[in-house]
């Protein structure tokens, strides 16, 4: 029995003083997720690789997420806290539905979220969340998350192993820092960029963080939600770019006039 | 490396290389000056970039001009963007086991000689013990360097002209030492040409 | 209760969704746990086919750098279309083993008596994930790397999933643990993308490639790996059902070793 009770490694190890071996629950799985948010549309991306150190564990994990008919949520950081995190936050979604017989607002869920995060302040969920989709005003919302619950709404935000590399750039492009218009244009307002002009945004930010981040790459899932009245014409007729599907994702309740779309392309696998 | 802030870009253009630094100085968090400028000319057609520890940018800079002045008198000839680069290496490289806390980048135009009628414009950037990378497209160093690499990857395009450079490496540099603690009060910008030098203060937010 | 008004506060929480669900109060004593491996098996692979997807594992249960127990079967059918191939801790492993294994009586008793479906490999899949990723948050992980392998009668298709001690799971058609996943990993993955491309949705390899494969791995981790043995075993899951294969031996050439420095007798 005094056998056992050692660890198998003590026995070789002649200096072996008592380590403390802590068991750590945490891990850290890499990739990057983004949102931007257009004056009647929501987009919502991120890449499909997942990571541990310096192993690719899958090309093709996903971890953006359909909640509701209006409400896309993306999530990064401890794979393991994202997945159990969402299914949780999904069965509250459909709580609320049989309860309510309508479904969650955008803003709703994003106190719910907080709510949720908050509730584990001294056993964090290891996640950074991006929340994005249509208000009940109609508007384009993107709503950004701390692990434990902090949030704020945004125009945009990128989050994750390339967030340095990604935000800056949005600061530039969507908010126009350090930019201002010629003389006598009209001022730059962040949040109403065309859809075209946001999805080309999207794709260069992530090929960029593929080229210079180790935990991005494969792929690239892009959720585009649309206000009820805009005409997904517009999306469909985009020249996408090479290897780019489009696809519509059914609706998750019985379907408002809102409708969500999901473009999936390669990014470089080295 | 994080003790006094700074950053620094570079990139290449058509005919022309620009490159460009954040003026700040810094205790840690503290901001001590917004005169610190990083870049410094070898002569008219050859800058680099020193950010780091500000103590080691002043030995190192005089270290180098001492360097390069005995070159000319050896040699009767202004020193080459490349041959400066193996120079600031092998200065780095002394102190291999004792670094200066420094990661220099170089941008120069080569001239013309007989052997290379038409030299392509030259960028290069070392680690802190003189490892040299020449790229293609741009080179970034110092605290903002992360941010750097992910604005000019989107920005950048082959071949831009003088004033197009300049429009891309501020961009560039502002907005990458917009989301950096450490780096910006101000940034300063060199374009070379081979008939001169741009050079402009750029007014930036001062937080 | 039938028959009676719905009260108002039944009407508005029917499915007593609200409160949110809190976690309890923390115990009076503090529980103490978070082992360590002791008796560990080490990595396990597996490889999608055409028409099915294969795992393996070594027969090899160590204590430390003791190769301890030599017969050891670290591929557990669960059910008819199902099997798991464990890395890690035994002691939990065996407790694994029991504990699906009551759950799956259950489940097919229920199957049999009714028009109840019975679990899938997706389902015994995520309800493993479920066990580990609540032990990992007691703090008291469940020690084991899992490859879980099976074939979805439902959909014509097989599945291929991870999970470890945190709780993350993954699929992916080629998967590995340990030094499996840095030694075989890259050798599955150009085996299976030259043939079944970048994309996997060309032909997948056959079974015979796969197996092929795999032995080619198992014999690499064998010649690599200082906590494995050259005695493993396959198993194959397919419409048709589970084989698991008896134990084999890759052939091995030592030769080479003969010149090396270090190797053998130390009188040069």
């Amino acid at each position: 029995m005094t056998l056992l009770a050692q660890s198998p490694m003590s026995l070789h190890d002649t200096y072996a003083a008592p380590v403390e071996h802590r068991f750590n629950p945490y891990s850290e799985n890499g990739g990057t997720i983004l949102a931007i948010a257009g004056a009647d549309f929501s987009v919502i991306a991120g890449d499909t690789r997942q990571s541990e150190g310096y192993s690719i564990q899958t090309r093709y994990a996903r971890k953006v997420f359909q909640l509701t008919d209006n409400a896309v949520l993306a999530t990064n950081g401890f794979a393991a806290d994202g997945k159990n995190f969402v299914r949780r936050l999904k069965q509250s979604l459909e709580w609320y539905q049989h309860n309510h017989h309508k479904q969650m607002g955008l803003k709703a869920i994003a106190r719910l979220i907080q709510t949720m995060l908050y509730g584990r302040r001294f056993f964090p969920y290891y996640v950074y969340n991006i929340l994005g989709g249509i208000e009940e005003d109609g508007s384009g919302a993107v709503y950004s998350f701390d692990p434990v619950g902090s949030y704020e709404r945004e125009a945009c935000r990128a989050a994750g192993a390339a967030q340095a590399l990604v935000q800056p750039f949005l600061d530039n492009q969507i908010y126009f820092k350090n930019q201002q218009p010629e003389p006598g244009a009209e001022p730059f307002v962040p949040g109403r960029l065309p859809l075209s002009t946001v999805l080309g945004l999207v794709v260069d930010s992530f090929t960029s963080a593929t080229e210079r981040h180790i935990e991005v790459g494969d792929g690239i899932e892009i959720f585009i939600v649309m206000a009820k009245g805009r005409s997904p014409e517009s999306l469909l007729d985009e020249k996408l770019g090479e290897g780019m599907t489009i696809e519509e994702v059914p609706p998750v309740g019985e379907g408002g006039e809102e409708r969500t779309f999901l473009l999936s392309g390669p990014l470089k696998r080295d | 490396m994080e003790y006094n802030g700074g950053s620094v870009v570079a990139m290449i253009g058509k005919d022309c290389v620009a490159i460009a630094s954040d003026l700040r100085l810094g205790q840690q968090s503290v901001g001590v000056a917004m005169n610190f400028d990083k870049v410094f000319p070898v002569n008219d057609k050859l800058y680099y970039g020193l950010p780091g520890l500000a103590t080691d940018v002043y030995t190192l800079r005089e270290q180098l001009r001492f360097r390069v002045n005995m070159y000319r008198m050896k040699e009767e000839r202004e020193i080459t963007p490349k041959t400066f680069t193996h120079l600031v290496s092998s200065t780095l490289y002394e102190k291999r086991f004792g670094p200066y806390f420094i990661e220099p980048v170089v941008a120069g135009l080569p001239s013309p000689t007989e052997l290379d009628p038409h030299p392509k414009p030259f960028i290069s950037t070392m680690d802190t013990i003189g490892c040299i990378t020449t790229p293609k497209d741009f080179a970034v160093a110092g605290t903002a360097s992360n941010k750097l690499f992910g604005v000019a990857e989107g920005l950048w395009e082959p071949d831009l002209e003088p004033e197009d450079l300049f429009e891309t490496i501020s961009q560039t540099l502002l907005n990458a030492v917009d989301r950096d603690a450490l780096s910006g009060w101000g940034a300063i910008v060199h374009v070379i040409t081979h008939d001169k030098v741009i050079t402009r203060q750029l007014r930036a937010r001062m937080d | 209760m039938w028959g009676q008004p719905m009260s108002a506060y039944d009407a508005f929480n029917a499915h007593a969704s609200f409160p949110l669900p809190m976690r309890s109060a923390p115990k009076a004593q503090p529980v103490s746990h978070t082992q360590q491996p002791v008796v560990t098996g080490t990595s396990v692979l597996g490889l999608k086919f055409k028409g099915g997807v294969m795992l393996a594992a070594d027969n090899l249960a160590s204590y430390g750098s003791l190769a301890r127990f030599r017969d050891i079967q670290r591929l557990h059918p669960l059910g008819s279309h199902c099997v798991m191939a464990v890395a890690g801790d035994m002691a939990d492993f065996q407790w694994l083993k029991r504990d699906l294994g009551s759950i799956l009586r259950e489940e097919e008793a229920l199957s049999l008596t009714d028009n109840h479906p019975s679990l899938s490999a997706a389902n015994i899949y995520n309800y493993l994930s479920i066990i580990f990723y609540n032990r990992r948050s007691k703090g008291d992980p469940v020690w084991n790397t899992v490859l879980v392998g099976g074939w979805d009668e439902a959909k014509k298709e097989s599945f291929l999933g991870y999970v470890d001690l945190l709780g993350t799971t993954y699929s992916s058609p080629t998967l590995a643990t340990g030094y499996g996943a840095h030694i075989a990993q890259p050798l599955l993955r150009e085996a299976f993308e030259a043939k079944a491309g970048l994309d996997g949705k060309g032909e997948l390899p056959t079974a015979e490639e796969a197996e092929k494969l795999l032995d080619d791995c198992m014999k690499v981790l064998f010649y690599r790996d200082a906590r494995s043995l050259n005695k493993y075993q396959i198993a194959t899951i397919t419409a048709e059902g589970v084989k698991i294969s008896d134990s084999k031996s890759a052939k091995t050439e030592w030769g080479f070793a003969e010149g090396l420095r270090g190797y053998g007798a130390q009188d040069r």
